[in-house]
């Protein structure tokens, strides 16, 4: 019996094995972790009609891809894209938006910007958010560098009724209820924001950088 | 001599084939599953490896003539320490030489030195060969002001204005070739 009881405490010995051995395989899925797909939530309101919508109870869990931008050797994004990016003005924050333009593109401002038009520098891009009024994005911070973007969002994962891509938005068929409301409200805003950028030619890389 | 240790070799070869031949399919199995293992320990060191030049340190190779006098056109190793400037960017100093990601060109990495802090007042090129000498920008919240030692021959905040503190990716401590105990202390300007 007593024999019993020790080989319990015995048992116990094993338990700092376990943890380092969970300490010596942790890098492959760090790094795994770091430069292929990660999982997030979604804080915040930025995003708000699309990520965040008032009508779930939930904040929204993402999946998201970093090989795309970190790894590919062009840069994988496009206008349109939804992605996450270290904040400019602060290291430490983590910012969602969608990218609106591009390099070379014109952009019409929004209010707090001074000027009425920008033209994207070169290895920059526009981001906002989905409604102007709840972010603080490019209008406040004119154009980011490129290379703040850290990774692309992929699908929802959480919650469940609205998980998978984000898709383009349709006029659905049965035309009243909150459904067709929502659904015709972001074609709407798709529509305003692509009438406020003039897609220009990217810059050329000149040989002689340094 | 050399023949007969080329001997020794392909019989004990040609012995290892014999018994893998004569062995049974289990413990070939049970072999091809150890050397399986042994295949994600050596990934995982490199992982391990790899996660640690990319958060903590590593010595690099700079190239480059941005930086002239203090760092030469090729063949200076230094040491870069890429964990203090991410968990404490208001650390950084007037004077230090970062490495960051260059905000024009995404895939690039660049060498500057640090000029001016977030608050303070910068004349954006005193030569007046970028812009009026005249000019004056008080450099915003997060930013920095960058510069290149090889004036001249450097694309920096003279052309690009203040640059985030979130591109930056390490600090230089130190150079380890060429060494600088053997040389000469002694400079000379003209």
């Amino acid at each position: 019996m007593l024999g019993n009881l020790f080989s319990k405490f015995r048992s116990h010995s094993n338990r700092p094995l376990f943890f380092r051995k969970w300490i010596y395989w942790s890098p492959i899925p760090l790094t795994s972790l770091t430069y292929f797909y990660e999982v997030k939530q979604i804080s915040g309101q930025s995003m708000k009609p699309t990520l965040n919508p008032d009508s779930s109870a939930w904040n929204d869990i993402c999946l998201f891809d970093r090989y795309s931008v970190l790894l590919h050797s062009e840069r994988d994004y496009n206008r349109e894209d939804i992605v996450t990016l270290r904040s400019p003005d602060d290291p430490r924050r983590i910012l969602i938006k969608r990218i609106v333009a591009l390099e070379g593109d014109t952009v019409k401002t929004r209010t707090p910007y001074p000027e009425p038009e920008v033209k994207i520098p070169q290895g920059h891009v526009w981001v906002e958010g989905d409604e102007s009024f709840r972010t603080d994005d490019s209008n406040l911070f004119g154009p980011v560098p490129a290379a703040l973007i850290q990774s692309k969002l992929v699908r929802i994962l959480w919650p469940p009724d609205r998980f998978g891509p984000i898709s383009e938005p349709m006029i659905p068929s049965h035309r009243s209820g909150p459904a067709y409301r929502h659904a015709m409200d972001a074609i709407e805003r798709k529509k305003t924001r692509q009438a406020r950028v003039k897609v220009g030619r990217p810059y050329g890389v000149d040989a002689n950088t340094y | 001599m050399i023949r007969k240790a080329t001997s020794f070799v392909f019989r004990y070869a040609r012995r290892e084939g014999a018994e893998l031949r004569h062995q049974p399919l289990k413990v070939l199995k049970e072999k091809g599953k150890g050397f399986g293992i042994f295949c994600l320990h050596v990934v995982n060191v490199g992982c391990a490896v790899h996660l640690c030049t990319q958060y903590v340190g590593r010595i690099s190779f700079m190239e480059g003539p941005s930086m002239f006098p203090t760092l030469a056109d090729k063949g200076e190793i230094v040491v870069e320490d890429r964990l203090t400037p991410r968990l404490f960017p208001d650390r950084i100093e007037r004077g230090d030489l970062v490495i960051l990601k260059s905000p024009i060109m995404p895939e690039r990495i660049i060498c500057k030195r640090v000029l001016g802090l977030p608050g303070d007042i910068i004349c954006v090129d005193p030569t007046g060969e970028k812009a009026p000498s005249t000019e004056h920008i008080v450099i915003p919240k997060g930013h920095l002001w960058i510069s290149g030692d090889n004036a001249p021959y450097s694309r920096d905040s003279r052309l690009y204005g203040p640059v985030s503190m979130s591109l930056i990716q390490s600090k230089l401590i130190m150079r380890i070739w060429p060494p600088t105990i053997f040389s000469n202390p002694l400079t000379y300007l003209d």
